[in-house]
């Protein structure tokens, strides 16, 4: 039995729609999912498997592949630093280490009071200004360690919500790959991937636990 | 024929088929070429990389994979040269940079293909000296799987077999990269029906069944091909013994069956074959009412003396025989002969109740054989849930299902094959009959059913769907389906032997090869060879146990048969068994039924003699002696033989080869049939009889009795689940765990409706009895049934009423 609630349940049934075979949804369902349950827990598995005619082993095949499919619970705010080759270069271990000491929380990890959690992440296409950092899969580039000590503080103290990509660049971040871009900050409302108007997940209502 | 190409297989010329994988080709020819994900009967995935070789193309010579190309004309593969080697001694060098390399105390040791393709195309040394990945060692996955990660080398066979042949994907893939290993959901164990091929086939000991564990070393192994005995798919198998101990069985690819794939029912069954509990002398009836040993002078002389002394009071028809169809065709022709001239009876039966017309089972035309099923347009499935009750032959009929052919089922309830089916029909168990005519009318509803069955071939798999249904549904279905363009059908029952049973005479109906039992030529020619025959008519199992319920019989012989289990009224044949006079058993274990026996010998069992079965396709196989058997216990047929000389006469059951011999030459539909054709290698897929289109003598042409349906409030659904309370998963310490508890299902509205919980607790009831069990819910019932599992500890005192009661207890 599915106990989503009725936007999310709605959502999932327009997803399925769009799939002539109804596996090939299996994907943003655990979205949806893991917006629901706040991480991609075996219950969300389960449910995915119900709505798309899969074990759900075949489901948790899928879920375990792919590292942003969280499947721990995840603190409020999820600090994600790169540590791929042009961000290495740049520093990206340091804003790593620095984040892991200010928030007191390893990378991998959750801490107690489930604030943050903090994770070093592969390329996230933001080489031209690296090194990069996302919080909640909102952007920030060319973060500096004691940019991303106050970042961390600032997280603490403020509690913003939604969280705005362009408004923590402007206080923390430095060189952009591309300050001539429009805005695409949509708000993230929790440590689940948004992906607003252009995920066939559908609109940013799914965003938040 | 399939268009043949010409390819250069290291500098020599091959014609081979179009299309056909270059691997699979080349092995044909004699090239063999390491492999490890690739598997003849599965899709190739291209996942080890094992099988490089060199391809000459116009690009230049082209390192590939040969397990997933299709050859072509002209092609040039080099399978040894040097880059050849130089690759697959780097693949081999990878796969082992993780394996722990546990060979001595692993089970695959002497038989891994990752230890004799190391050796044969291996580096020979490994540069690796970092920490290789660890894992818990072997965690259980089911009840009878276990599974090690660290010897896991990822080649996906048992997750495709999971996913593609058994269709209960319940093992994937998790995680990735270096974190990449087998696993099962958390709470979802490995609990499929044919969890064992997945271990015969993973070419590590990654995957090890909890039966056979550390029980041998393959190279300790004896090795004999024979046939399962467990139901009438008739699947190959090998019989692997150490020291006079059977110790497992592994599947044989026998192209016409089973391709190599077993049930875990019959795989796991050597389990009580080796069971402390088998009989292994004979037993009479002492004075105060018990069973006791005695020798087999004693016994012998007890049991002709006790049926003799009936005989003689009463007439050879005031004896009946119910059994036959556990055994070899030799032991239930044995049987037939022996009921029917030295007792003169004949009142005897292979079926217990559970089947078919005989006449419709072993003389339906047009017969199709399993094959049939992968050039078949339409598949119709109006009978058992093959994943119950015909394993393996489910298994065929997904693949064909697989390949495009169109699926409809017809059953009261799920059955494994939903999934696959193009269309399924659900109804209310009695309705059946309602439900036919409105498919043979074209009824709007059906419509679209309708269409899809009219494209030929078709095969109709027909039997009863459970034990409350008229078994002249089956042919009246059959009646309709044989009509449709190119059809053929497969009667079904699902009894081990009971098609060779029925072929050898062991019914009422028939005499051996397929003769009726009403044919005064038929009945002629077999005086002749048999010197007697009696001329009554005769009662089948059911028709028995009236009769020794009400006195009209007397005297009743069992071979291989527990009627007070295998019976849908089985607390009526327990009742016939204690009102009989003098009862013989002839048995493997003392069952409930052989239980109630005056004199029961001790007979050899499955693996332990030679002979012949016949499966559900009329294919005569050969079963093979691997072990002997327990104690005294001796073949059925030279029980009988032993118990007629008592008795003044003889069967002429002197040896297997003798009564092979004699069936060659009494049963019309056998005839022709030679040991030779049997024996393994060229003949391992057995003989489908009779051997020459119009020799089979009874031309059975279903029609339909015109039933009128049953309408009842509630009506009863029962049938086999394939782990049920039968012998051999109760004498098996790893199948009796999984045999499950007794429950009825309700639709939920059904139960809503009575104001039935969950796991509450009812008291089923119908005219021919009653039992106490909790309910579960099944919403893929038709509202308004009951579905209650045969032998799970009830079911078979139910009996076979449509007609059904519930009593609310809690
Ligand atoms: S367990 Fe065996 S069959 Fe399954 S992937 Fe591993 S090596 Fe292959
Ligand atoms: S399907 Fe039948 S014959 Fe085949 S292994 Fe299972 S029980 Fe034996
Ligand atoms: S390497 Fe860090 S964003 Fe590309
Ligand atoms: S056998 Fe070809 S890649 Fe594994």
């Amino acid at each position: 039995m599915i106990t989503w609630s009725k936007d999310r349940a709605e959502a999932a049934q327009r997803i399925l729609g769009s799939y002539p075979e109804r596996r090939s949804a299996v994907m943003p369902l655990l979205y949806v999912a893991m917006a629901e349950y706040g991480y991609v827990s075996e219950q969300a598995m389960r449910d995915v498997a119900e709505l798309t005619g899969l074990t759900p082993v075949q489901v948790s095949s899928v879920a375990s592949f792919y590292t942003m499919y969280k499947r721990e619970e995840v603190g409020r705010y999820l600090v994600s630093v790169c540590t791929s080759v042009s961000c290495h270069l740049l520093g990206g271990d340091d804003v790593l280490h620095a984040v892991e000491a200010e928030t007191g929380v390893p990378h991998g990890e959750t801490g107690p009071d489930g604030t943050f959690s903090v994770e070093h992440v592969e390329c996230i296409g933001a080489c031209g200004g690296a090194p990069a950092v996302q919080v909640n899969y909102e952007l920030i580039e060319g973060v500096t360690p004691e940019k991303a000590v106050e970042l961390c503080q600032w997280l603490n103290a403020t509690e913003p919500d939604p969280l705005l990509g362009d408004e923590m660049q402007a206080l923390f971040g430095g060189q952009r790959s591309f300050d001539w871009g429009p805005s695409e900050s949509t708000g993230s409302k929790g440590p689940v991937p948004a992906f607003g108007p252009y995920s066939t997940a559908g609109t940013d209502r799914l965003a938040g636990p | 024929m399939s268009e043949r190409v010409t390819i250069t297989v290291d500098g020599i010329p091959l014609e081979v088929d179009a299309g056909e994988l270059l691997i699979k080709a080349a092995e044909d020819n004699g090239t063999y070429i390491p492999r490890f994900c690739w598997h003849p009967r599965m899709k190739p995935v291209g996942m080890c990389r094992m099988c490089l070789v060199e391809v000459e193309g116009p690009r230049g010579i082209l390192l590939t994979t040969s397990c997933n190309m299709p050859v072509s004309d002209g092609m040039v593969v080099h399978t040894e040269s040097e880059t050849v080697k130089k690759a697959q001694e780097g693949i081999l060098e990878f796969l082992l940079i993780n394996h722990p390399l546990d060979c001595p105390v692993c089970d695959r040791g002497g038989e891994c293909p990752l230890q004799d393709q190391t050796l044969s195309h291996g580096p020979g040394e490994s540069r690796f000296v970092e920490e290789k990945r660890h894992f818990e060692k072997p965690i259980p996955i089911s009840d009878l799987v276990l599974l090690d990660r660290e010897r896991c080398i990822l080649c996906a066979r048992c997750t495709r077999f999971s996913d593609e042949v058994s269709g209960d994907p319940l093992i994937e893939f998790q995680s990735r990269g270096n974190n990449t290993q087998v696993l099962t959901f958390p709470d979802e164990p490995f609990a499929s029906y044919f969890s064992g091929n997945t271990v015969q086939i993973c070419p590590v000991g990654a995957l090890t069944s909890k039966p056979y564990r550390f029980r041998a070393r393959p190279w300790d192994l004896e090795k004999t091909e024979s046939t399962c005995p467990h139901c009438s798919v008739g699947c190959s198998i090998e019989v692997h013994t150490s020291q006079n101990e059977v110790i497992r069985y592994q599947g044989v690819d026998n192209d016409d069956v089973n391709w190599g794939w077993l049930c875990d029912k019959g795989r796991y069954s050597f389990e009580s074959v080796n069971s402390a509990e088998r009989l292994d002398t004979p037993l009479i009836r002492n004075a105060s009412g018990q069973l006791e040993p005695a020798s087999w002078p004693d016994a012998m002389e007890a049991a002709a003396t006790g049926l003799a002394s009936i005989v003689e009071a009463h007439g050879g028809n005031s004896v009946a025989g119910i059994g036959g169809a556990r055994g070899s065709n030799e032991s239930a022709y044995a049987f037939g002969k022996f009921m029917r001239t030295i007792i003169g009876t004949n009142h005897l039966d292979a079926q217990l109740g559970d089947g078919l017309d005989p006449h419709f089972l072993v003389g339906s035309t047009p017969r199709g054989v399993i094959n049939d099923l992968d050039t078949a347009k339409t598949i119709v499935l109006w009978g058992p849930d093959l994943k119950e009750e015909l394993p393996v032959l489910y298994l065929r009929v997904r693949h064909a299902a697989q390949q495009g052919a169109k699926l409809i089922v017809i059953h009261p309830r799920r059955t494994g094959l939903d999934d696959r089916a193009t269309f399924k029909v659900v109804y209310k168990p009695g309705e059946g009959p309602a439900l036919l005519n409105k498919l043979v009318e074209g009824d709007p509803g059906l419509a679209e059913v309708r269409a899809a069955i009219n494209e030929g071939p078709v095969v109709g798999l027909v039997g009863r769907t459970g034990l409350t249904e008229d078994p002249r549904l089956a042919e009246a279905v059959a009646a309709f389906l044989r009509e449709l363009p190119k059809a053929t059908l497969m009667p079904l029952a699902r009894r081990s032997n009971v098609y060779g049973a029925l072929d050898m005479g062991v019914s009422p109906r028939l005499l051996p090869g397929r003769v009726s039992s009403a044919s005064e030529s038929g009945k002629a020619a077999l005086r002749e060879h048999w010197g007697s025959l009696p001329d009554d008519f005769g009662r089948d199992t059911i028709g028995i146990i009236d009769g020794l319920a009400d006195g009209h019989l007397k005297g009743l012989v069992m071979m291989g048969s527990d009627p007070v289990r295998d019976v849908p009224s089985g607390n009526r044949a327990a009742e016939a068994l204690s009102r009989a006079e003098f009862v013989v058993a002839i048995d493997t274990f003392l069952n409930d039924s052989a239980a109630a026996a005056d004199v029961v010998f001790p007979a050899l069992g499955f693996t332990e003699q030679e002979g012949t079965v016949t499966n559900l396709e009329g294919r005569v196989q050969k079963v093979t002696q691997a072990a002997p058997g327990p104690g005294q216990a001796r073949p059925d047929w030279s029980i009988l033989e032993d118990l007629a000389h008592r008795m003044g006469g003889s069967i002429g059951a002197t040896s297997v080869n003798v009564l092979f011999k004699e069936i060659v030459t009494v049963a019309p539909a056998y005839r022709g049939l030679t040991w030779v054709d049997l024996e393994f290698g060229e003949g391992r897929d057995g003989l489908v009889m009779p051997l020459e289109e119009g020799d089979q003598p009874i031309q059975y042409v279903a029609v339909d009795p015109g039933l009128a349906p049953t309408k009842a409030p509630l009506a009863l659904h029962s049938a086999r689940t394939l782990y049920d309370d039968g012998v051999h998963t109760r004498f098996g310490p790893s199948l009796e765990r999984l045999v499950g508890a007794p429950m009825a299902y309700l639709h939920p509205d059904d139960a809503a409706r009575l104001g039935i919980p969950d796991g509450g607790e009812v008291d089923v009831e119908t005219v021919q009895g009653s039992a106490r069990v909790q309910v579960g819910f099944d919403p893929s019932l038709a509202p308004g049934t009951v579905f209650v599992p045969f032998n799970q500890g009830i079911g078979q005192n139910l009996g076979s009423a449509v007609e059904v009661k519930l009593e609310v207890v809690s």
